[in-house]
């Protein structure tokens, strides 16, 4: 799987995308050079040497406030789509198992989260449940979960009822084994899928809350709340917002690629494409190298 | 719609009927079918739904006397306000006098004023339909007319194009459309007001010039989704056999168009605009931030960080029947354009 993703070049595209993203969200609380709650006097700068990217509405370093704000907005995300995975995909796959009252039940608190209008909810059970990141990252996590719970059970489905398993049931395998054996390896592909799409819509989702002074308490610095101080000051500051909007948007397409890459690689039919790829290249390669040739090159095209 | 309506406007291109009364049972069995199958999903639906709802509000702990009263609570005032709102009986006597009022369209009184939350939500809601409304709109036609656009030129550049705006579009979270729109468009360029609400009763052009933005930044979500689901329908259903066969037989273009691509073709999407309603409905929260909007999503917040359970609750409710609702009538669409579709959905 790996061999094959990384002779993708929109794979390493991604790649170095979120690895620098990530690296803010691990480290943007050291990068920054300022203090990113200490106020100055020159408020509103435009960038210059000293605040690479201006100051805002306090007199604070945007720069310092963007990459201290990171690891709430990247680390979030990637909890979200964690808990997603757990809760969606482990009741997903013992959907199939557990018997009809268990699948009923499941089923129709997926349809429910699916019908419910998302942010609304976010916001709700954030702001009852306590208002903190966590209340946040809980929420946002479990309305994300019919997502993976679908995946997970449509995949356990098809596995379930290939004939290698009913062999193995039938040789007295177990249901937890078959589980390990046979459907994990299966359902792990598109569950990377799942789980690349999700932290997109979770970084997202986060963002879409901190915005709202939802999950955070205000001082304390997040992507969205840096877009919430910014929109106020729009008159004297209409480039400000470009800085985290581009962030957020590049991180999501980086997300959004690194699923279409994993799809593409996975399965038979990725094979199918690397290999064609391959063939075409070589092709090139040897019409490139037999060029002086024209009526060589003219019999292999 | 009624069996007798139904009846009365027999849909378009039938076959001849042989017996018409065997042919008025089968229609009047599917339009059962069409109303029942529904229901019978929609229904736990809506139980799950405003269960968990309450739930929500009363996992939380909060009590009016917290929202009243504030630190100076004494333990006797406290338990003087939760009996007087009823939250010393159990939870399931609680949840059954809640859902029996839900059910009459009672969604009880706010805890900070003591305004009844119906009134407080209908107040509101004009704006937040009107929003998500004209997005609705905004969404199906240019979703549709970018889907038709790039299915019609598949695999030429005008679709990859479109393809790749698409895709680009359907990254943009509202609320980056949102800022993006008031920098450019109010900020930049004084085209549109910034923000704030006037009703369509004053005019028709300054409601939309206040609701176009939020409805644009509502949208995109839904312009995508439908596009891109448009073009792969449409591309699947031109390789039928059954469009070969009408080829074959010397049908023209527009004929097998309508007829048998676009009526095939479409069910998808219209299932999609089904599955991507709650997104219009849930994004009102961010917009109506930015644009300044009084709707139910700013109510919503501001009702939550204030610890307002009856309203919050009230507006789940609200906007969980808006999607049952409106899923409902995409249920019957979707019959109406592609029974075969019924069986799945």
């Amino acid at each position: 799987m790996l061999s094959r993703l990384v002779r993708l070049p929109s794979f390493w595209v991604a790649a170095v995308i979120l690895l620098l993203v990530l690296l803010l969200g691990v480290f943007g609380d050291v990068l920054a050079p300022s203090n990113p709650l200490k106020g100055s006097s020159e408020v509103l700068a435009a960038p210059s040497l000293a605040h690479p990217l201006g100051t805002d509405y306090l007199g604070r370093d945007v720069l310092s406030r963007i990459l201290a704000g990171s690891p709430v907005s990247v680390l979030g995300a990637i909890e979200v789509a964690g808990i997603a995975l757990v809760v969606g995909s482990i009741p997903g796959l013992l959907s199939v198992y557990l018997g009809r009252a268990f699948e009923w039940l499941t089923l129709r608190i997926i349809d429910t989260l699916i019908a419910l209008p998302f942010l609304v909810f976010a916001v709700a059970m954030t702001a009852l449940l306590g208002n903190g990141i966590n209340q946040a990252m809980l929420s946002v996590g479990i309305l994300l979960a019919p997502v993976f719970y679908r995946v997970a059970r449509a995949a356990a489905l098809q596995v379930s009822s290939s004939p290698y398993v009913e062999a193995a049931t039938l040789s007295g395998a177990s249901a937890s084994w078959v589980l390990r054996r046979h459907i994990l390896p299966k359902v792990l592909a598109p569950l990377g899928i799942s789980a690349a799409g999700a932290a997109g819509t979770g970084l997202v989702i986060v963002a879409s809350l901190t915005f709202l002074g939802i999950g955070v308490q205000p001082p304390a610095p997040t992507w969205g709340g840096i877009l919430a101080s910014d929109l106020g000051y729009l008159d004297y500051q209409p480039y400000a917002p470009v800085f985290p909007i581009v962030l957020i948007v590049l991180t999501v397409l980086a997300l959004n690629l690194l699923a279409d890459v994993l799809r593409d690689a996975s399965g038979q039919s990725g094979r199918v494409m690397l290999k064609k790829r391959a063939l075409r290249r070589a092709a090139k390669k040897r019409r490139r190298s037999s060029a002086p040739i024209p009526q060589r090159a003219g019999e292999l095209t | 719609m009624s069996i007798e309506a139904e009846l009365a406007s027999p849909g378009g291109r039938t076959r001849a009927a042989p017996a018409e009364a065997s042919v008025a049972l089968l229609r009047a069995r599917r339009l059962a079918m069409t109303v029942l199958r529904p229901v019978a999903v929609f229904v736990p639906v809506f139980l799950f739904a405003t269960f968990i709802t309450f739930l929500l509000g009363a996992i939380t702990g909060l009590s009016p006397a917290y929202v009243q009263l504030g630190d100076a609570a004494t333990p006797q005032a406290v338990a003087r306000l939760n009996h007087q709102w009823g939250l010393d009986e159990p939870f399931l006597v609680r949840y059954w006098n809640w859902f029996h009022a839900l059910l009459q369209a009672d969604l009880g009184k706010s805890w900070i004023n003591g305004v009844p939350v119906s009134e407080l939500i209908a107040q509101r809601m004009t704006v937040s339909l009107s929003a998500a409304g004209v997005a609705l709109l905004i969404g199906i036609v240019f979703g549709a007319l970018l889907g038709l656009l790039a299915a019609v030129t598949a695999t030429s550049l005008l679709d990859r194009v479109i393809t790749a705006f698409v895709s680009f579009i359907s990254v943009l979270p509202p609320f980056v459309v949102g800022i993006a729109l008031v920098a450019v468009l109010a900020v930049g360029l004084h085209l549109l007001p910034s923000a704030g609400y006037i009703p369509i009763s004053a005019g028709v052009g300054p409601w939309l010039s206040h609701i176009i933005m939020p409805a644009i930044a509502l949208s995109l979500d839904t312009v995508a989704a439908i596009a891109r689901q448009l073009r792969t329908g449409l591309v699947g259903a031109y390789q039928e056999n059954y469009v070969v066969g009408a080829r074959v037989r010397g049908l023209g273009p527009r004929r097998i168009f309508f007829v048998h691509v676009l009526r095939n073709g479409a069910g998808p999407s219209l299932a999609l605009l089904g599955l991507h309603f709650p997104n219009l409905l849930g994004g009102a929260v961010v917009t109506e931030t930015i644009f300044a909007l009084s709707g139910y999503g700013v109510f919503a917040a501001q009702s939550a960080l204030h610890g307002d359970v009856p309203a919050v609750q009230g507006i789940l409710v609200v906007s969980i029947v808006l999607v049952v609702g409106f899923n409902l009538v995409v249920n019957v669409l979707l019959n109406r354009i592609a029974p075969a579709a019924a069986r799945g959905i």
